[in-house]
């Protein structure tokens, strides 16, 4: 008898993925954020909800489960039902950082979750508060040779992806700096832009207005290419720093068991979707480049990322708990 | 004159019908969230964010705005009427504006709230479009020594606060500080205290704490009277509107509170949280009979509701022009803009006058508008009173759950706020006043925060507390606080050893 009803709701499960597939969505999506609203995470959410509502005509609540480094709400992304009724924004933290400096993290990308596609990527830009003598990245690190652990650099937090960037930079070069971690990324750079701290590690978006105003001066992006908001500023690779490689990005997830059908369609919506010119407008205001990357390689990047991480992590010694 | 030319494009901004209706609704909005106890200003603006996408920015902001400072004003209806303060700046409200409450002076507290509301955000108002890019640069020149100092004269304060036993008082605020060392560790990354829980790596809850402590604990205490002392809260109402002495007994209370949550509220590492305090503070020390204070004086609730009202007003400054935020409705308010497409920052003001100086402008009239909407409203919320407690006790619950809850969308905040109201009855019982405690939870963590990174941009050398003017400022005030606390009780000892 159990058995039978075993099959008839496998059976079921399976004609109902069939239906969804096609209809999907039938009724309201929601997309958790680990984090409170008003952050760049959320903004991400809310941004693409709207679209995603106004093509689909059903609702995309954007629930913030703000806390815990982001535990509470990837955990229960996690747990939710994988009909693609449940979504996750996150970010680097979750996947990249939490799980190389946490010992033990409730979550585990491969076991527990699929990709849909990277949203938005961003550079971390080495800062200096414009009234220092230092004029370029080279300067920045002789100066810290000089005086080594005494050099102050402000970041958004102990263990955050800017820190570990920092830490790499001083694995690789020998420039060691003094950490100075705030609570999030817009005081960090306040303290940089007011002295506060001769230099700072920050998110691009954190850094912008006040590069714009001229209070800092950005010296190197942490990403393979330089960024067109800002084509200026040398990347850490084109002055010495080759390995240093990392970025800022926001990505949106599914549970593991998501049918494949539902997210293909999730992917191409979201793609669509990020490609319109205004969604990359308000991407770039922040300094981001809008995603759109297939799911496998941005799979593929997040393990590398890990990779790199736990390496940092572990030659640096940095710890969360 | 430039600020002229600025302000008429500011008000062009305001006055136009879309922007007045949007300013209202959104004033309208905030005291309504304001007076329901629990439901915030973070939850609304939240909700209301999606539809600010499809409005101009200036707009957007101008509701959202209107909403942060209309919670405000709301916010001290409910501190004064049920004991809840919904933000740690209307914690004070509660001390005097409740006492009112229960002699039957409701109205004039609310009263007297609304006008040094009034008063209050027309003058930061007016700081704001003066002195806005000069007063960043203080807000930027301001380091951690100076924060830590300023917030060792706010705990130093903190004591003051108490109406009845200073050691009960001490060991509230200690108490407090104990608290507040739960969660993450700024410096180190430690996880501390949570025993494994994930909801408390962000530190306890203040709204829940608050909630708990104040609201269900003075329900818990009220069911326990079985109405007794309720009868006197009902039966007299008094009169609606303060009267003409009241309002001359409260004048300079409301300048100096207004001067110092203008002041205050630039400095966005909790300025504006500590300026209703510190205006309270300011009055009970320089009062002629400051023993009233905390029995339902005037003058308590006068002053730390101009100082919250200003400090919310001038908070605008780091915000739009450094872009960092000094509560979560700012923060919101950020994201805001973020989705705009417009990253706040120097380069506002500048790129962006319309939007800057509309903001402004819209704060004269929201103001306008608060007045407007809440003295003829005090009548209402004071015949709320006579509503069976039957009745008004489930409604309080009700509504302290939901805006729990809706913080965090986690059900672990509710055990929280059980926690605290089970805390918060047996200290009732024992005679120890939470505000001590509140004021100790807020400002520990934050002070040692501060501390610690002086210490570690100073290399550890502690003499950088002493070598910045601002911070020895702090500390010397703070040292003088002390000695005028201690000096009458050292004497009434003495006097008493001395009978014997």
């Amino acid at each position: 008898m159990r058995w039978t009803v075993g099959v008839f709701s496998v059976l079921l499960a399976l004609a109902g993925t069939q239906v969804q597939a096609q209809d999907f969505p039938t009724k309201p999506i929601r997309i958790l954020v680990p984090f409170a609203p008003g952050g760049f995470v959320d903004t991400a959410a809310r941004i693409v909800g709207q679209k995603l509502h106004e093509r689909w005509g059903q609702q995309v609540i954007v629930e913030n489960r703000p806390g815990g480094n982001g535990f509470i709400a990837v955990s229960a992304a996690a747990k939710s039902p994988a009909d693609g009724y449940t979504l996750l924004m996150a970010h680097t933290g979750e996947f990249v950082v939490n799980p190389a400096v946490f010992k033990d993290v409730p979550y585990d990308f491969d076991r527990d979750f699929v990709p849909i596609t990277q949203i938005n990527d961003a550079p971390i830009v080495w800062v200096v508060n414009s009234n220092t003598p230092h004029q370029t990245m080279q300067d920045l690190m002789n100066a810290a040779k000089a005086s080594p652990g005494k050099l102050g650099v402000s970041s958004p937090g102990n263990g955050s992806i800017n820190h570990l960037v920092m830490e790499w930079t001083t694995l690789e070069t020998g420039a060691k700096f003094l950490h100075v971690p705030y609570k999030g990324g817009a005081p960090a750079m306040a303290a940089t832009a007011g002295g506060e701290v001769p230099a700072g590690i920050a998110a691009l978006s954190s850094a912008m207005p006040h590069m714009q105003s001229g209070r800092v001066r950005a010296v190197a992006m942490s990403t393979a290419t330089r960024t067109p908001v800002f084509p200026a500023v040398p990347t850490l690779a084109e002055i010495g720093v080759r390995n240093v490689q990392s970025s800022i990005w926001v990505g949106l997830f599914a549970p593991k068991a998501v049918p494949q059908p539902i997210l293909d369609k999730l992917y191409g919506e979201v793609a669509t979707i990020l490609a319109m010119p205004d969604v990359k407008a308000r991407f770039a205001a922040g300094g981001g480049v809008t995603g759109g990357m297939k799911p496998a390689e941005f799979a593929a990047k997040i393990r590398r990322e890990y990779a790199d991480a736990k390496k940092v992590v572990a030659a640096a010694n940095v710890k969360a708990e | 004159m430039d600020i002229l030319s600025n302000l008429a494009l500011g008000f062009g901004v305001a006055i136009s019908l879309k922007n007045l209706l949007y300013c209202f609704f959104g004033v309208f909005l905030g005291t309504l969230i304001g007076v329901l106890p629990g439901i915030g200003p973070v939850a609304t603006v939240a909700m209301l964010l999606p539809l600010t996408f499809n409005l101009d920015p200036a707009t957007a902001m101008i509701m959202l705005a209107g909403i942060y400072y209309g919670a405000q004003y709301g916010g001290s209806t409910t501190a004064i009427l049920v004991n809840i303060p919904g933000e740690s700046s209307s914690v004070v409200t509660t001390l005097d504006g409740y006492q009112m409450a229960r002699q039957g002076r409701a109205g004039p507290a609310l009263g007297i709230a609304a006008i040094a509301s009034f008063v209050a955000g027309t003058f930061a108002t007016l700081v704001v479009a003066l002195f806005s890019p000069p007063l960043a640069e203080i807000a930027l020149k301001f380091q951690p020594a100076d924060y830590f100092s300023l917030m060792v004269f706010g705990l130093v304060g903190a004591v003051v606060l108490a109406r009845g036993s200073l050691r009960k008082a001490i060991a509230m605020v200690v108490l407090g500080l104990l608290l507040g060392l739960v969660g993450t560790d700024v410096n180190s990354g430690a996880i501390r205290f949570t025993f494994g829980i994930p909801a408390l790596a962000e530190g306890i809850s203040f709204v829940a704490l608050a909630m708990g402590m104040f609201g269900i604990a003075e329900v818990i205490y009220n069911l326990e009277q079985r109405g007794k002392s309720r009868e006197v809260f009902t039966s007299r109402l008094g009169s609606v509107l303060p009267s003409r002495d009241d309002l001359k007994l409260c004048l300079w209370s409301i300048a100096r509170g207004t001067g110092l949550g203008a002041v205050l509220g630039i400095l966005p590492g909790g300025g504006a949280l500590l300026s209703s305090f510190a205006a309270y503070t300011i009055e009970k020390k320089i009062a002629k009979a400051p023993r009233n204070f905390g029995d339902g004086d005037i003058r308590g609730v006068a002053a730390p509701e101009a100082a919250n009202n200003a400090g919310a007003q001038t908070s605008f400054i780091p915000m739009l022009t450094l872009g960092v935020p000094s509560n979560p409705t700012m923060a919101l308010m950020i994201g805001a803009l973020t989705i705009q497409g417009i990253q706040p920052g120097p380069q506002v003001l500048s790129q962006r006058p319309e939007l800057f100086w509309g903001i402004v402008a819209s704060m004269w009239i929201g103001n306008l508008f608060l007045l407007a909407l809440n003295l003829p409203l005090v009548g209402l919320w004071v015949r709320l009173l006579a509503v069976p407690y039957r009745l008004l006790f489930p409604a309080i619950l009700v509504f302290c759950c939901i805006g729990v809850f809706t913080i965090n969308n986690n059900v672990f905040d509710l055990f929280q706020l059980v926690a605290f109201a089970g805390l918060g009855y047996v200290l009732l019982k024992l005679g120890c006043e939470p505000a001590p405690l509140i004021l100790g939870l807020v400002l520990g963590p934050m002070m040692e925060e501060y501390l610690r990174r002086a210490l570690l941009i100073s290399l550890g050398d502690p003499m950088v507390l002493v070598t910045s003017p601002l911070s020895l400022a702090f500390l010397l005030a703070a040292a003088g606080l002390l000695i005028s606390i201690a000096v009458p009780l050292i004497r009434a000892k003495r006097e008493e050893a001395m009978k014997e």
